[in-house]
């Protein structure tokens, strides 16, 4: 289980997608580090794979989403590390497709994305929290 | 060297590894010996701008093994694809942090993407001033190797 109760933004809609998203992080890097032998497992990783990356491209939406409505002055920073983030994404396919779902690629793909998101999560997306509660604070 | 550039990379590896991991890093000593960091990996990030050089992170295989456990979830037995990959992304985090703590010093530097290296011998640099410290966590020591310049 990667979600850790510390992640928690304090918005419910953001929190259920950060759950979601991890969870499928979860089931991808599950059946990536499987000890089945590849050609067992390539079409599990592969599907596990597209239904985590269709629900980053959601997740993403509704959370610029939010930061829009709250005002949130890191807005069009964080639209970039999300627009980042979906090239990385969409640059490792490309490249994992060209050279015939290669094991090694996706494996390096799992770690570097692991991190990333935890990092995201609990840094970045926690900054949002803060704003949050300083503007309850000050309208209070 | 002045040690604010040393000190931008310790800070940033102590809250990365408080946020990421729930470990403190404290600083173990001025240079690591060999043989602590043998059969590990070695991730090596390039500096430009304002500061040009390397920073260099060494983690002995079972440091890196724990590291990954931590963040997965899972267990691991060996330095792969995936486990090296996710320590190389680890130490990307630390130097993009470390930047922007430089930035407030009025630094402007980029950092590269991270050179991952197994069990080698320690990479050359073209940096003169080097400063290189072992840390150490409840998962075991690494080493931080600070070589930066001003740009000419």
């Amino acid at each position: 289980m990667l979600w850790k109760d510390k992640y928690n933004i304090g918005v419910d809609l953001i929190d259920r997608q950060h759950k979601e998203l991890f969870d499928r992080v979860g089931s991808f890097m599950k059946t990536l580090r499987s000890p089945d032998h590849w050609e067992e497992k390539v079409e599990k990783v592969n599907e596990t794979l597209a239904f985590m990356q269709e629900y980053v491209v959601v997740h993403f939406r509704d959370e610029e989403k939010y930061q829009q409505e709250l005002g949130y002055p890191g807005l069009a920073e964080h639209r970039k590390v999300h627009a980042q983030l979906i090239r990385d994404v969409n640059e490792f396919s490309r490249q994992y497709q060209a050279e015939g779902y290669r094991e090694e690629l996706v494996q390096q793909f799992g770690g570097r994305l692991l991190a990333w998101l935890i990092n995201h999560v609990a840094a970045t997306d926690l900054k949002i929290a803060e704003y949050a509660r300083s503007k309850e604070g000050a309208a209070q | 060297m002045s040690k604010s550039y040393y000190d931008s990379f310790f800070n940033a590896t102590g809250d990365v590894f408080k946020l990421l991991l729930d470990l403190e890093v404290t600083r173990a000593g001025e240079h690591a010996a060999d043989e602590e960091l043998q059969n590990g990996v070695q991730i090596q990030i390039g500096v430009t701008g304002d500061l040009t050089g390397a920073i260099t992170y060494r983690f002995p295989k079972q440091t890196t093994l724990e590291i990954v456990r931590i963040m997965s979830g899972m267990d691991f037995n060996e330095l792969d694809a995936f486990v090296t990959s996710a320590l190389g992304e680890v130490a990307n985090i630390i130097s993009g942090n470390a930047m922007t703590m430089l930035s407030e010093q009025q630094l402007t530097c980029d950092i590269l993407p991270p050179r991952v290296a197994l069990d080698e011998a320690k990479a050359g640099h073209t940096a003169h001033v080097v400063e290189s410290t072992l840390l150490q966590t409840a998962v075991g020591p690494l080493e931080l190797e600070v070589a930066l310049e001003p740009a000419v």
